[in-house]
């Protein structure tokens, strides 16, 4: 194996959990999401000597891995009304979590969950997450600001329901 | 007051953290399948540049893809090349044994059925007003349907794309894919309807795509047979 080929197999080592965490917090559906992380990878590979000079090559992979596919959660609430019956249950997706926070994931906005899915999976700071999806820092620390109080919001709401 | 009245974010963002990170995942597919994905990836970009001085060898190539499942040639050739492509439809299998198929346009039915099956996966496409008598509907739970296929489009092009998990399938299943064109096809997103007790899913062709017919693409389970799905 050269080294290009060990360093990108310690990369993907490294990396796939954390990257495929974070593309199921935003997408939704294990499935779709290793298909999905699966095909950034090989994406990376074939760009390898681009990717490993990228200052977030993880970032990369993740915003890769969303690009490739539509998000099911944003499906999911476009189509709610007239398929509810249809789709996948968050339950799939909530073996042995708590429900209150992914009832409150599902109510984010997809872009919302991205940003909490890059910062706390990724570690990533504003400015670079807001580098990474081409948007302002201000606009980050907003989505993550509205995005921690719906979290916050639905684990306070149930725990006073819980008593 | 409780205890998450006075989170501060970093507790709630940790909170999040320590839950998601529960998830049970899967185990991570094998960095040289991935690598060999990436690979025929590259040499896939690489193809434009030599098209104009090689197009009567492409065609070739492109003829006896368009025929050879992608193990097959996984066999045939020292780097794999797992993709088929073609201009109505495409075919990929991934290195997880998940196979991916994007339908531009409802043509060449035929083609997308050797395709499936030279791939490993016992299929039947149909064609409207065409349905195959040999088939019949397995019976299925959603759980188990949500398992074999998940439906979606790809935001760039509007595409349809199936991904078929033929290890879901249970033993004497197969996939059943095809156009129809019927009262849900006018509806948007994916629907589903109980017919002749089988479980359709139905994702809405874009109008310009699909041409006069407004048609639906439909994925079922059947009865695996010869006369059905192949084997």
């Amino acid at each position: 194996m050269s080294n290009e080929q060990s360093e990108f197999a310690e990369f993907f080592r490294a990396s796939w959990e954390p990257c495929l965490r974070a593309v199921l917090t935003v997408v939704g559906h294990p499935q779709l999401a290793e298909d999905q992380v699966a095909e950034a990878f090989e994406r990376a590979w074939a760009s390898w000597r681009k990717v490993r000079r990228h200052p977030a090559p993880r970032a990369w992979v993740v915003r890769t891995a969303l690009n490739a596919g539509a998000s099911w959660w944003r499906r999911r609430s476009r189509e709610l009304p007239l398929a509810d019956h249809d789709l996948t249950a968050p339950g799939d997706l909530g073996h042995g979590l708590d429900a209150s926070l992914l009832t409150a994931l599902r109510r984010l906005s997809p872009r919302q969950r991205e940003v909490i899915a890059l910062r706390i999976f990724l570690d990533l700071d504003t400015d670079t997450i807001a580098r990474q999806l081409g948007i302002a820092a201000g606009t980050v620390r907003m989505h993550l600001s509205r995005g921690v109080m719906a979290l916050r919001r639905e684990l306070t709401a149930t725990n006073n329901h819980g008593g | 007051m409780n205890i998450h009245d006075d989170m501060s974010d970093t507790d709630v963002l940790s909170a999040a953290r320590d839950s998601l990170s529960g998830m049970p995942l899967g185990s991570p597919p094998d960095v040289e399948a991935i690598m060999a994905g990436g690979r025929a990836r590259r040499r896939r970009r690489l193809i434009p540049a030599v098209t104009g001085t090689l197009a009567v060898a492409a065609g070739a190539v492109l003829a006896v893809t368009a025929l050879t499942p992608a193990s097959l040639q996984a066999t045939r050739q020292p780097k794999p090349q797992p993709t088929v492509k073609l201009a109505a439809w495409s075919v990929t299998k991934k290195a997880n044994g998940n196979i991916t198929v994007v339908v531009r346009e409802l043509a060449d039915p035929a083609g997308l059925q050797s395709t499936l099956r030279a791939d490993g996966v016992p299929a039947s496409v149909t064609v409207p007003g065409h349905p195959d008598p040999w088939c019949r509907p397995y019976p299925v739970s959603q759980a188990l349907f949500t398992s074999v296929y998940h439906a979606d489009r790809t935001s760039a092009s509007g595409d349809t794309v199936l991904i078929i998990h033929p290890s879901a399938l249970p033993s004497g299943a197969g996939v059943q894919i095809g156009a129809t064109v019927g009262r849900n096809a006018g509806g948007r997103g994916l629907h589903r309807a109980d017919v002749n007790q089988a479980i359709h899913h139905a994702v809405h062709q874009p109008a310009h795509q699909a041409g006069a017919h407004n048609s639906v693409l439909r994925a079922v389970l059947v009865y695996a047979s010869p006369q059905c799905t192949g084997g």
